[in-house]
């Protein structure tokens, strides 16, 4: 079997939004949508600090598709537009996607993205790779784990960018990948987001 | 059915139907509207991604359940009472789960990928649970309604076989919308086993309640009669079903805050004293409080006008309450942290900037959300005003007879003659020749 996934250390992340850039270009992400966000944590600003003077700390958080094992996503989506494939990710279906947005609601990471309206991009061109379908008004998206990408052997465009080397991309399955190693040399501080919520990420997080 | 009684409308109803027709129409150009130009037309938004039409769905669902509930005990309990208001009943219930599954619709932003339901269904999903046993639910009615209304002999039998059905697929119709929420370990307001009781019961009060209005509005409208007796029975019922809700409610609401989980902490803080606390504290008062307060006294339930204004409370209040159910699970997100969701509130729709991020995601609808609700709203009026002239006729000699017999009415009260013409084997009662006893004296 092959579990692909992206380990993002967060001691790396320097919170720059390259990825998150990065990823909006090559899968054409219209305005108003993002597939991979970059959260700074315990703050309601952007680049805040948490802490009092001189005690603080600034920590980045990124956030997109976490590709569960048990997605809470797949289970509700009532015409199976969500699935998981075989490479171990989770993606959508467009044709199928009805627009009910009962994944959004399932979602505990809010990693989903609706077109609410035509989708308006900017500049007007579809600047994204060209093998990534273009989606319609009432359609879902989000992370595919750039699925263009991976299948033709290149890593996601997140990974591929990341100035600070905050990102590994792997498979899970194969215990020689970097992202194997990765996580069995880091064991102690690798962690997946909402744990607690049982939906069993596949992305991880060092840090 | 009788459609004869479509013509020579008195001048009120002329005026209601073209009132009405114009909101339906109005809203029908709102859904034109959004139609074109996707859900962005609406307040909803990547933070909270459904809003009042998804509310408006758990209402009405709900509000279809007193209808089939009353007229179906009314055979399987051997309730005879139920039985004289049972086609009203069904009435109410049809008209609102046809709202109910419209809003459904309404809220798709793929509907003209709408066969892909039947072409891949996933069984596993709650909606698609919820949308087979609307389905089924809707049947039911019209099978119910068609036996009911049958001049075929044995047509009464297979009433009561159909009861036994549906009974048990209205408990689940109310079960079955509450999973889709209550199932979702992703909302913490939501992710609860007391979410399915819970809905049942705020069906049951919410849905007689409605009954009621629709009962007393055709008392005062000589559309069709009922009993004083038989309401204030019905009432008595309604104030069981009330403190149930109340109680689920208070049940979820402290098992939420004894944790204290930070999470559960800031969901509580919103409904107390934050955003939604105006439809929680109004659903608590009016919708729990007030109208039980008055309904547990059987001298009240004697009062037409008390009851009328108890049951107005708890429609009102269970609206309050699925607004607050909704939306209060939609305003933090899990994963915190600045600057939130892109789109994440109504007011960050094709905003600029940082404008376009939401920490905490807020939701205000929309003027064509709000006129297709409106619109829908009426849709619902005019087809029961509608059907209530098709299936329904003014005879109060019955009921006069069992008001007196219970002493809710002056003896001389009781008309000698059996009332107004029934329409031919549409009559719901019994032939009024038949039941109206000589006036006690």
């Amino acid at each position: 079997m092959t579990k692909l996934a992206i380990a993002i250390n967060k001691e790396r992340c320097v919170g720059c939004h390259t990825c998150a850039n990065a990823c909006k270009m090559q899968n054409n992400v219209p305005m108003g949508m993002l597939w991979n966000r970059i959260l700074t944590e315990g703050v309601d600003t952007m680049d805040g600090a948490v802490g009092e003077y001189p005690n603080l700390t600034r920590t980045y958080l990124p956030v997109q598709c976490q590709h569960c094992e048990n997605a809470a996503c797949l289970k509700v989506c009532p015409t199976g537009a969500t699935y998981k494939d075989e490479k171990g990710r989770v993606e959508i279906d467009y044709d199928k996607c009805i627009g009910c947005r009962m994944c959004m609601a399932a979602c505990p990471f809010n990693a989903r993205v609706f077109n609410w309206d035509e989708p308006v991009r900017d500049p007007d061109v579809n600047y994204g790779d060209a093998r990534v379908p273009v989606r319609n008004k009432g359609v879902m998206e989000k992370c595919t784990l750039c699925k263009e990408r991976t299948d033709s052997g290149d890593v996601p465009m997140c990974v591929r960018v990341c100035p600070a080397r905050a990102r590994t991309f792997g498979d899970l399955d194969d215990p020689e990948s970097d992202i194997s190693k990765l996580a069995r040399e880091r064991a102690v501080d690798v962690h997946h987001l909402l744990e607690e919520k049982g939906t069993r990420p596949q992305l991880f997080y060092i840090g | 059915m009788n459609f004869s009684n479509l013509k020579n409308l008195s001048t009120g109803y002329k005026v209601a139907f073209a009132v009405l027709a114009v909101l339906v129409l109005a809203g029908a150009g709102a859904y034109v509207w959004q139609f074109m130009g996707g859900l962005g037309v609406t307040g909803m938004s990547n933070g909270t991604s459904w809003g009042l039409y998804i509310a408006c769905f758990m209402f009405f669902v709900g509000l279809s359940a007193g209808g089939l509930i009353v007229a179906s005990s009314a055979s399987i309990f051997h309730v005879k009472e139920y039985k004289k208001v049972a086609l009203p009943a069904i009435l109410v219930s049809l008209v609102c789960i046809c709202i109910a599954g419209a809003f459904v619709l309404i809220d798709l932003g793929g509907i003209v990928r709408l066969l892909n339901l039947f072409a891949s269904p996933n069984f596993m999903s709650p909606l698609l649970w919820d949308i087979c046993v609307i389905t089924t639910y809707l049947v039911i009615n019209l099978v119910y309604l068609y036996f009911m209304t049958s001049k075929k002999p044995g047509a009464q039998d297979k009433v009561a076989v159909v009861s036994r059905f549906a009974l048990p697929v209205a408990i689940l119709v109310h079960s079955v919308t509450a999973w889709i929420f209550g199932l979702q370990i992703a909302r913490a307001g939501w992710y609860s086993t007391i979410m399915a009781p819970l809905f049942v019961a705020s069906a049951m009060d919410s849905g007689l309640a409605l009954l009621l209005l629709g009962l007393l509005w055709m008392n005062r409208a000589k559309v069709f009669a009922t009993s004083k007796k038989l309401i204030a029975n019905l009432a008595g019922l309604l104030a069981v079903c009330i403190a149930v809700d109340g109680y689920m409610v208070g049940c979820e609401i402290l098992t939420m805050a004894y944790p204290g989980t930070e999470h559960g902490m800031e969901e509580l803080a919103a409904l107390f004293t934050g955003v939604t606390a105006p439809f929680f504290w109004t659903e608590v008062i009016v919708g729990v409080i007030i109208p039980f307060c008055i309904l547990v006294f059987a001298k009240n339930r004697r009062r037409m006008g008390l009851v009328a204004l108890a049951s107005a409370g708890v429609v009102v209040g269970v609206f309050c309450k699925r607004v607050w159910l909704l939306f209060t699970s939609f305003l933090y997100p899990n994963v915190a942290g600045a600057p939130g969701l892109i789109t994440g509130s109504s007011s960050s729709h094709g905003a600029a900037g940082m404008d376009a991020w939401a920490v905490t995601s807020s939701y205000a609808p929309t003027l064509p959300e709000l006129m297709i609700v409106v619109g829908m709203f009426a849709l619902g009026v005019l087809a029961f005003l509608v059907l209530t002239k098709l299936f329904l006729s003014y005879d109060p000699a019955p009921a006069l007879a069992d008001d007196v017999a219970a002493g809710l009415a002056p003896a001389d009260a009781a008309p000698t003659v059996g009332g107004a013409p029934a329409a031919a084997g549409c009559a719901p009662s019994v032939p009024a020749g038949k039941t109206t006893p000589a006036p006690a004296k």
